[in-house]
């Protein structure tokens, strides 16, 4: 049953006010995926009767049998707005597009939601009722605030609060209240002024409450509606009543602001205690009664309807009184804003070019006829093996099957040809869960798939047909590629398909990093240990064709760093000369001012900024000499924070060598001299160069392997630190358990940092910090040392200095670490010595 | 005792009797092949010399050296180091000097022609060259054109400027020298036509730097000289204006170009009118006779 067309939809996508783009968003298992069906169900894909149980957009078999969601799904669909419902003001006609994304909620695929959000514009914030507001709720949260993503929200798993616990009324009112007070201080938190206030309320519809599972859901204006006509007052009234402190005195028929013994709530009384009736009638069979008391709320049930029993009658009344996806809807269409309306505001966060240009005023008009700019923020593998689509956001001009474009990688710098491809759009998509539609061209505000231009784009692209175009914004992602592995084929005549299975599988996952060392070992690098299961399985299964692979024990990702001298300039600085003995490179490392690499890594002080006010920002913020701060030659492209500075007085042909010095940073902060990892949080400051009278002897290959010599040396001369991964984990368990959390984080150098009783419950929640190489088999230990009564949430949290020098021998732990990362990666065990970089005069 | 012995610019028989007697006492011969081109290849030399030759690369002379000088340094060992050209024409080898000298082992040099003098064979006169510059092929973002401060200088004090072409030979490419493994480039020689190119992008503000301040007077109708594998028998010398120079194939490697002084000399300018150059010359027209006058083409 299908009850649109493609050509229905395509009308539709051309009114840019009546398109709503939204992603759920959640914390693990709070029910995203159950609740995304009821709104399919609605729009007529699924049968009815499934709602609940398909999970349309858990598009794979895995996601299917884990019950969780690992890849973001995005679907279509088509809605006539209710004609008693009052329309948004600008509205055009009653059908609305919502373009729906269901994404993942467990931390490891956090990624999947940045790419979610990013071509959203709204969300669905969806809280377990009894678990409240999780550390993902807060993550998700966080990121699409960042990203200027205004929420509403949902209260689900209802039916946990009724037959499970079996709360009274006034217990889940302040149950409820808990959840959205948390909710709400997390928004104001990362409220952006630009925006306005993205808090929820009940009482403005902004919030539902829902029982995804039976495919019920209610907002107090659908319940304020019903009361106006009863007390014979507008719907405003009756819905400001509905939630806080007002009480009805049915004796007086008066409603009262302070609470009294007799009186409930009106929340309690007439939202809660009505569907409270209809459950209990429902669950003892009573089904006379339940016709009687339908009747009244002007339900009526099929002679069939009235021949299910007990949880399936439950189920189908609440599903005719409350529908989900009625609710849900009416509250999404009037709250979350249309293309339209957000990218007006949105325009300053995406683009990265002046912000009065061509394009930049295509964006925030929301202008089909604009110059064409697109975001692909995934990569979908298509049906046939090794394709993939890509997906994305129109957010100006509109996308036509056949049209040449530009395609902007994260390497593109304006007004060069540096990663960009030019090519034909092959066809224009649809992307409706599992299915996909091919359209003729799709108008700003929509999101897309182009097949086509898979050859071309790495993870994420911009694409315009504008020569003048800015690309946009990358994502940033909230987690990083902490733990790897190493994977080689079981028979080694099958290394052509894992290094192409490689590619695909980089492709098709936003954050994982595919790459080979120097020793010819294939890595895969992910967010946790789960993650990486789920890459491993894709390689194996889908982008090998089932060729068997051997996979090392996962180990983490580490970063190089120094801890500085005093007086770097005086006692720290690295001369190297050219292999041609006739330049000279005089350089040292200091660490960054704090706070400046975390600044430079959340995207706030770029490369691109402009450069005196961010000269100002450095000198006043964070307190960078303002020297330094001016001559900024380089930030690395890695995303690591590492920065460049001239700071030599005077130097013949300098500008000549820029390039080279620069490629060379690149490639020493790719491959710090400890063990081969990113470096991270540290200056190199050129203080003097002397070069050949000749440019011919002063080229790339003079300069840049001996500027990567100089860096190296002063790494080394600047009191060298080694960097490891670290977990933020969140635990739930009962109070008899977190002796033994304690005990276990001690064992794995870890340490509880929170623990605070959830209120109403005998849950604690346990936050600690944990060393992620530590983190293997951490789950199994926690578990068996509480009983399995404990079930941690791991998220990469932040980069932690380990203590001690690893050139030093006592410094027993770090130093052995490095030797056995060299070791593992085939280099020399021993950190080569400075007599290797340091050339004497 | 290490050997500085210089090949000369033409052939093999180019090598003077003094060089080629050192190079018969030697037990190693190593022909450095990156900063010149010879005429003819190593095979050529080997008949001649009656002992192996082995090329020596860049990464060899500039990295490896020490086993250069190791088998040098025993009171009784020769070893021969060739230059194509003469052995200081080309600054990397006086690094090669000291340290043989630091290592205390006995250097002996034997000169040859060099392109530094053999210039004059264009007619214009030694004795008035200023500083000599070289150019390096450009790319996307590297486009060094700081030496064209030396030929406005040399012009405004009525000197000529001798430009020495880029040569690459075996050089790794940037790209794989970012990631850390050497690929080499194909060899590549930058030619005549590609020289005035690149000298006329820089009057014309495309250089590098964005823009020269003094394009001491040059622009495409002035004169330049084009010279191509001076010394050898099939040497091409052409003689006219910046923007025919950009058009012209005068064979293949090596090339240099002379930016004159703005007046010559009587003689000097008698000479090179015999090298004007009236249409591009095509090698193969040129082929044959030295020095070959160019002959019309009809392209």
């Amino acid at each position: 049953m299908v009850n649109f067309t493609v050509d229905q939809m395509r009308e539709i996508m051309d009114k840019k006010n009546n398109i709503r783009n939204m992603s759920v968003i959640a914390h693990v298992d709070h029910g995203k995926s159950t609740l995304t069906d009821s709104l399919v169900a609605a729009a007529g894909i699924i049968a009815m009767a499934n709602a609940g149980d398909a999970r349309l957009t858990d598009t794979r078999q895995d996601e299917q049998d884990r019950c969780i969601t690992i890849k973001s799904t995005g679907i279509s669909l088509y809605f006539n707005f209710d004609p008693d419902l009052a329309l948004p003001k600008d509205a055009d006609g009653r059908e609305f597009l919502i373009n729906l994304i269901d994404s993942p909620g467990h931390v490891d695929f956090s990624s999947e939601v940045t790419a979610a959000l990013r071509v959203t514009d709204g969300a669905l914030v969806v809280v377990d009722s009894v678990e409240g507001v999780c550390v993902q709720t807060e993550t998700v949260l966080r990121q699409a605030l960042t990203e200027r993503i205004i929420p509403v929200m949902t209260i689900n798993k209802l039916d946990r609060s009724f037959l499970e616990l079996q709360l009274e009324p006034e217990e889940m009112y302040q149950n409820f209240q808990r959840i959205i007070e948390n909710a709400n201080v997390i928004m104001a938190t990362y409220q952006d002024e630009k925006v306005g206030d993205v808090q929820v309320y009940p009482e403005k519809g902004t919030i539902a409450f829902s029982a995804g599972l039976h495919g019920w859901a209610f907002t107090l204006t659908r319940f304020a509606r019903m009361y106006a006509k009863k007390f014979k007052v507008d719907v405003e009234k009756m819905l400001g009543r509905l939630w806080g402190d007002n009480f009805f005195d049915r004796a007086n028929k008066k409603w009262v602001k302070k609470e009294k013994d007799g009186l409930s709530r009106a929340f309690c009384e007439f939202v809660i205690k009505p569907i409270k009736k209809i459950i209990e009638l429902a669950m003892s069979d009573k089904v006379d009664d339940l016709v009687k008391l339908l009747s009244t709320l002007d339900v009526t049930l099929t002679t069939d309807e009235k021949e299910l029993r007990q949880k399936k009658l439950m189920k189908r009344v609440l599903q005719k009184w409350l529908p989900a996806d009625q609710a849900l809807l009416e509250m999404m269409i009037t709250h979350l804003p249309s293309p339209a309306k957000a990218q007006k505001y949105r325009v300053d966060t995406l683009y990265e070019g002046p912000l009065d240009d061509v394009c930049a005023t295509s964006i925030r008009n929301c202008d089909p006829s604009g110059p064409l700019m697109l975001y692909i923020s995934k990569m979908v593998p298509a049906a046939d093996r090794g394709r993939f689509i890509a997906f994305g956001r129109v957010f100006s001009g509109t996308v036509r099957t056949g049209t040449k474009v530009r395609i902007m990688g994260s390497n593109y710098e304006p007004g060069t040809k540096k990663d960009l491809n030019i090519k034909a759009v092959q066809r224009a998509m649809l992307m409706m869960g599992r299915r996909t539609e091919a359209v003729d061209s799709v108008p700003c505000g929509n999101t897309v798939g182009i097949v086509g231009l898979d050859a071309v784009i790495l993870k994420t692209a911009s694409i315009s047909d504008s020569e003048d175009a800015f690309p946009l914004k990358d994502m940033k992602y909230s987690v990083s590629a902490v733990v790897r592995v190493a994977v080689e084929p079981k028979n080694p005549g099958d290394l052509p398909k894992l290094v192409e299975g490689l590619k695909r599988l980089s492709k098709s996952d936003p954050l994982v990093q595919c790459s080979t060392e120097e020793s010819g070992e294939h890595i895969i690098a992910g967010a946790g240990e789960l993650h990486l299961e789920i890459c491993l399985k894709d390689l194996q299964e889908d982008f090998m064709n089932g060729a068997e692979i051997r996979v090392s024990n996962p180990v983490v990702s580490f970063r190089e760093s120094v801890g500085g001298v005093d007086n770097p300039e005086d006692t720290a600085v690295c001369l190297s000369k050219s292999a041609n003995k006739h330049n000279r490179i005089y350089l040292y490392a200091e660490p960054l001012p704090s706070g400046l690499t975390e600044a430079i890594e959340d995207g706030k002080i770029t490369a691109r900024d402009e450069p005196k006010q961010r000269t100002r920002t450095l000198r006043d913020e964070y307190g960078m000499d303002e020297d330094a701060a001016k001559k900024i030659w380089a930030f690395t492209d890695s995303g690591s924070a590492c920065l460049m500075m001239d700071r030599s007085k005077a130097v013949q042909y300098l500008l000549e060598i820029k390039d080279s010095m620069v490629s060379a940073f690149q490639w020493a902060t790719r491959e710090g001299v400890l063990c081969d990892e990113n470096m991270r949080g540290l200056s190199f400051n050129i203080t003097d160069v002397t070069l050949h009278a000749d440019a011919i002897h002063r080229g790339a290959g003079q300069i840049m392997p001996t500027a990567r010599r100089c860096m190296y040396g002063a790494q080394i001369k600047a009191s060298p630190r080694l960097l490891e991964p670290v977990y933020m984990v969140e635990i739930q368990c009962p109070e008899a358990s977190v002796g033994s959390i304690y005990g276990v984080m001690s064992r794995k150098r870890g340490h509880v940092f929170e623990e605070v009783q959830r209120p109403g419950t005998p849950m604690y929640n346990v936050k600690a910090y944990l060393p992620v190489q530590e983190s293997f088999g951490f789950t199994a230990d926690l578990r068996s040392a509480t009983s399995g009564q404990a079930f941690p949430q791991c998220v990469f949290d932040h980069w932690e200095t380990m203590p001690g020098n690893p050139l030093l021998p006592e410094d027993k732990m770090v130093y052995d670490l490095v030797v056995s990362i060299r070791t593992r990666k085939g280099l020399k065990p021993n950190v080569p010595g400075i007599d290797n970089f340091y050339d004497k005069l | 005792m290490l050997y500085f012995i210089g090949l000369g610019l033409g052939d093999e028989k180019d090598i003077t009797l003094r060089g080629l007697e050192a190079v018969k006492r030697c037990s190693h011969v190593y022909l450095e092949s990156y900063t010149s081109l010879l005429g003819v290849d190593k095979a050529a030399l080997e008949r001649l010399y009656e002992r192996p030759v082995q090329v020596a690369e860049r990464e060899f002379v500039e990295e490896r050296a020490e086993e250069m000088l190791d088998q040098a340094a025993p009171a009784d060992a020769h070893v021969a180091f060739l230059v194509v050209g003469d052995p200081y024409g080309a600054t990397t080898h006086t690094d090669l000097w000291l340290r043989a000298v630091e290592r205390g082992i006995p250097v002996e040099v034997i000169h040859n022609a060099s392109i530094m003098n053999a210039v004059a064979a264009c007619g214009l006169q030694l004795y008035r060259f200023g500083e000599a510059v070289s150019l390096c092929f450009w790319t996307d973002t590297w486009r060094p054109d700081s030496y064209w401060a030396k030929i406005a200088r040399n012009r405004a004090a009525g000197l000529h400027t001798l430009c020495l072409l880029d040569i690459k030979v075996r050089e790794p490419s940037v790209e794989s020298l970012a990631r850390g493994r050497r690929v080499y480039e194909p060899p590549r020689f930058m030619s005549v036509a590609q020289a005035a190119t690149q000298l006329l992008d820089i009057v014309a503000g495309r250089g590098g730097s964005g823009g020269v301040t003094d394009t001491a007077g040059v622009g495409p109708d002035t004169r330049c000289v084009g010279l191509a594998r001076v010394g050898q028998t099939d040497q091409v010398v052409v003689y006219g204006q910046l923007a025919d120079l950009a058009n012209a194939d005068v064979g293949p490697p090596l090339h240099s170009l002379v930016v004159p002084a703005a007046d010559l000399h009587f003689h000097e300018q008698a000479v090179v009118d015999h090298y004007a150059l009236r249409a591009a010359p095509t090698h193969a027209a040129a082929e044959g006779s030295a020095p070959a006058t160019p002959t019309e083409k009809g392209d």
